[in-house]
């Protein structure tokens, strides 16, 4: 059973593609929990709504691809660009005129373009595991990374099945590899099953189809360093998807605040819930 | 003593009144702490200088009328025009271009001004127990007294001692029933000690043209409704709801016309700033954070399991006393829970011995206020009232508390280990939401004592205390995790806590686990006795004594008679062979010289010396006597005058030893101390043999608890 069920659930459909959106509690100040790779959709956020609907508005919305939202197989619905109208189109269809906007991992991103291009719908943002090419990915990754579109290893270890012909042949793997590594904490099978079930409500196809996406003409760094609004950076130092690094170049180029997690991972919204929900609502608080 | 002095203590004239003002320097934004005067002055802020002050600029002022302002007589010099001037005057001569007004009872109706006239001088209002006028409704007392405040009146009583023929004539008895009636707090007879001692401060005659003045330019309601209603910062409202001086819904109508927020400290009186310090003073810091957005900065937060196990260990600093045995329990510790990481929250002199042991200090000790040079500046001679220097230390243990509580909510200590850390059982009790981790507190006695000498007021006191931490435990079990007694139960008082309150014994033996004594060394074996005498140079037919005074500072007065005994003693015996410790407080240089005396600072490893020497002349702490109790040692011991501890408790447990020779210092003069050192020098000794395991015994209680 949720702990908390939506108060509005509606959809909203921008350029012919229908997203799925919910809305959880009232309250002069709005949350946007933004979604993040399609892998997984807006139950991601499930150990924060409840906490933080009972404080504020909070809105959460499936990104294409996945959830209750169309599965799109055009590369430029997934470009950051694309998000922000997306998530600008959900807040109208909310009537919400700014929100605090929550991120995480390439959400963050998604985050940042929305900050950057409509500055008014944002008053203040949050980058959970910036996945954002500040700076270096892990040697392996940048390694494996290159090797995306070549034919795999036979049997493929570790990175490696981060491979576009992999996914087609062994899509379930590839997801229980990937979120073991989200998860780099001891004893997160909980948090390792839930979105291994998420990671299956969507597939292959869609997964290539955001793997193809454009990239933003300006430099991320310059991006980051445009924003004009209070920000928070949260990232754990044992993350093995967006390295540490990262979220300290964002708090640095964003001139925001950094909150440091020792020994957390890739995910701290689930997998330290309750300190993550803390330092939101304190951030909320002293900024907006 | 001060927990801490300001930066700048000035006065300014303005309309012919000198007006005295502080500064205390920060880079943060600045907040102007404005009391109530002619009443009370801004010691009435003791509780929050200290803290704000290492987060904000403070600035505060005597009102005129008391403190360091001037003392002007008649009314129309006590409007409310005149004080708020004084305030803009001190705003303008420190240089304050912005700050948060912070005021309590009626000078929130000058804050309140401020605010609407000048809004670009004030960031923010926090109006503690706030009196002004029209909103909520007055104190029934308040309108009846006023119906006579003219009257000459037979036998005035209770609230009819509002009135000016009583408050000329007798302010004591007014401000003393004043207060009496504002602290409805049990147990705060030093905040009622202290707000009549700072109301003395005016006169009588001010004080009721003060309260006269009040009525000389009121706004109308009209227009006061109007400057409430458009004050355009935040507010805050601090109030008790059981406030006697200005009724509570004063602040609730307060809050709703600025809309501001409101803190309601349940079951709180009037003087909720020197009663609750702790609530208040991290009240007001959010307040200010969160309308100046803190300085952004990284925070760190470890996962559960990812964390050391770690401790904050606290080693009272009176005395150098407590640090040894606490040395020599995280040495077992450390043998129970080998991936242990101890860091030390302490002060001098405490830190010189952890620094020598290698031990992690923690760098917000530099912050603490020092207990010992309090401790010091209380003593006279060999004369130390310690039951009311602790007392007297009231503003320093809520400075070092809000100082510890900042560490431990950063540090994430699994364990606090308090060695007689007053503030941090006192103030957990009083707050116990800020309870973090385990928390071991430790003591080597337990109870106030009277001195014979204070009579019935001081009997009373010292059971208030006694009876109020009786409260606090009943209340809270929880905060102390585990409570350790150093020393055995034969080792506690024989008497009870005061009239109708239990037998120390009883109570402690119910509530407290005993390790045994805890020396802080292993006594010698008689050939490790004379392998250090040998290191040390003591030659075997020397008889050495050894006379020291331990590490506060109090004890001049007691080196010096041994000093001048010490050419009669050494004609009696020449083999003598005296060696004088003047402690890392006092300056041997200050000390008399006698060819042959030989006067040493601090000297590391002192025990060493004690262990071996053929006679100590040891003041009466706990420790010092121990060890040589420990190491069989024959002692003359002077308990400092008036000090509870070494009169009672420590005089008893040594009872309990059969150690050392009790010397009353008045009654010794240096012949007679002469003769008491040359009677006992090397005297073979018979004590009962000290327990070498107690501090395994109290490692294994902590221990327990991570």
């Amino acid at each position: 059973m949720r702990a908390r069920h939506p108060d509005v659930e509606g959809h909203v459909e921008r350029d012919g593609v229908r997203l799925g959106f919910e809305v959880f509690g009232e309250g002069d100040r709005t949350i946007l929990l933004l979604p993040t790779w399609t892998i997984v959709h807006s139950r991601f956020w499930k150990m924060q709504v409840p906490y933080l609907a009972r404080h504020f508005r909070v809105v959460t919305y499936d990104g294409p691809g996945n959830g209750r939202s169309d599965r799109v197989t055009d590369p430029a619905r997934y470009t950051a660009d694309a998000y922000a109208l997306d998530a600008g189109a959900v807040l109208q269809a909310c009537g919400v005129k700014s929100a605090i906007v929550v991120g995480l991992s390439l959400g963050a991103a998604y985050g940042v373009r929305l900050a950057t291009l409509r500055p008014e719908l944002v008053s203040a943002l949050v980058m959970i595991g910036p996945s954002i090419p500040l700076t270096p990915a892990s040697p392996e990754r940048e390694q494996t990374l290159q090797r995306f579109l070549q034919p795999p290893p036979e049997k493929p270890k570790g990175w490696h099945k981060y491979n576009l012909a992999y996914w087609h042949s062994n899509y379930p793997d590839f997801v229980e590899y990937f979120f073991s590594q989200c998860f780099s904490e001891r004893h997160s099978t909980k948090a390792i099953e839930d979105a291994v079930g998420w990671g299956a409500e969507t597939g292959p196809e869609i997964l290539e189809a955001e793997a193809l996406k454009s990239s933003p003409a300006d430099p991320w760094p310059e991006i980051v360093g445009q924003l004009d609004c209070p920000t928070l950076v949260i990232h754990g130092t044992a993350d093995r998807i967006s390295p540490y690094a990262r979220g300290v170049e964002a708090a640095r180029l964003s001139g925001g605040t950094l909150l440091r997690m020792e020994a957390s991972g890739h995910i701290p919204n689930v997998r330290d819930p309750v300190k993550v929900n803390l330092a939101l609502r304190d951030f909320i608080e002293r900024v907006a | 003593m001060r927990a801490i002095v300001p930066d700048v203590a000035a006065t300014l004239v303005r309309d012919g009144v000198e007006i005295y003002y502080e500064v205390y320097e920060n880079e943060g934004p600045t907040i102007v702490l404005i009391p109530p005067s002619p009443i009370t002055h801004s010691r009435i802020f003791k509780g929050q200088i200290p803290f704000l002050a290492r987060h904000f600029r403070v600035v505060t002022l005597d009102g005129r009328g008391n403190g360091g302002s001037g003392r002007p007589v008649g009314r129309e010099r006590h409007t409310r025009t005149e004080n708020v001037a004084d305030i803009l005057a001190v705003i303008d001569a420190t240089g304050t271009h912005e700050a948060v007004l912070a005021a309590h009872c009626h000078a929130n109706w000058w804050a309140v001004d401020i605010a609407s006239g000048h809004p670009e001088l004030v960031a923010g209002l926090v109006a503690i127990d706030p009196g002004v006028p029209y909103l909520g409704t007055p104190q029934p007392h308040w309108i009846e007294s006023s119906e006579t405040w003219d009257v000459v009146l037979d036998d005035p009583k209770g609230w009819q001692l509002f009135n000016r023929n009583v408050i000329v004539g007798d302010l004591r008895r007014w401000v003393s029933f004043f207060f009496d009636a504002q602290l409805v707090e049990a147990h705060s007879t030093k905040q009622f000690e202290d707000a009549v001692e700072w109301a003395l401060g005016t006169t009588g005659e001010i004080l009721a043209d003060s309260e006269e003045a009040q009525e000389l330019d009121p706004p109308s309601r009209e227009e006061f409704y109007d400057q409430v209603h458009s004050l355009d910062v935040p507010v805050l409202v601090i109030h008790g709801d059981r406030d006697v001086c200005q009724r509570f819904d004063k602040g609730v109508d307060l809050a709703a016309a600025t809309g501001g927020d409101i803190l309601v400290i349940e079951d709180g009186g009037h003087l909720s700033l020197a009663r609750e310090p702790v609530k208040v003073n991290l009240a007001i810091k959010q307040f200010v954070d969160i309308n100046w957005g803190a300085e952004m900065r990284t925070e760190t937060w470890t996962r559960g399991l990812g964390r050391p196990k770690n401790a904050l260990y606290l080693s009272s600093p009176i005395g150098l006393g407590h640090v040894r045995r606490d040395l020599a329990i995280v040495e077992e510790l450390r043998k129970l829970v080998p991936d242990l990481q101890v860091d030390w929250l302490a002060q001098d002199p405490v830190t010189r011995a952890l620094e020598s042991a290698g031990e992690t200090i923690h760098p917000a000790s530099e912050w603490l206020a020092s207990e010992s040079g309090h401790i010091v500046s209380e003593a006279s001679g060999h004369d130390l009232h310690c039951f009311q220097a602790l007392r007297r230390m009231d503003e320093i243990l809520v400075a070092n508390f809000m100082i510890f509580q900042e560490v431990v909510e950063e540090g994430n200590y699994d364990l606090i280990v308090g060695d007689e850390a007053w503030e941090v059982d006192h103030f957990w009790h009083e707050n116990p939401e800020l309870k973090r981790g385990s928390h071991v507190w430790m003591t080597d006695f337990v109870g106030f004592i009277p001195m014979p000498g204070g009579g019935g007021h001081e009997a009373f006191l010292t059971a208030d205390y006694n009876a109020e931490m009786i409260e606090h435990i009943a209340r809270f079990p929880r905060i102390r995790d585990r409570a350790i007694f150093v020393g055995n139960p034969d080792d506690i008082y024989p008497e009870t806590f005061g009239p109708d309150l239990p037998k120390i014994r009883d109570w402690t033996e119910e509530h407290f686990d005993f390790s045994g004594y805890i020396p802080g060394f292993n006594p010698p074996t008689d050939d490790e006795r004379a392998a250090i005498r040998h290191d040390l140079g003591f030659d075997q037919d020397e008889k050495v004594c050894i006379v020291t005074v331990g590490g506060s500072g109090v004890g001049q007065d007691l080196l010096e008679k041994v000093i001048a005994s010490y050419p009669m003693a050494k004609e009696a015996v020449p083999e003598l062979r005296m060696i004088a410790v003047a402690g890392p407080r006092i300056d041997p240089d200050t000390l008399p010289t006698h060819s042959g005396l030989e006067v040493h600072g601090y000297v590391d490893r002192l025990y060493r010396h004690l262990s071996v020497c053929d006679l100590a002349v040891v003041q009466g702490g706990l420790t010092t006597t121990m060890e040589l109790t420990a190491a069989g040692r024959p002692f003359l011991y002077f308990p400092l005058r008036n000090h509870f501890e070494q009169n009672f408790h420590v005089r008893h447990r040594l009872g309990q030893y059969g150690a050392g020779t009790y010397m009353d210092y008045s009654a010794t003069g240096p012949g007679a101390l002469a003769d008491a050192i040359t009677g006992h020098l090397g005297n073979p000794v018979d004590y009962r043999p000290v327990e070498t395991d107690g501090a395994a015994r109290a490692a294994r209680m902590i221990a327990e608890l991570i």
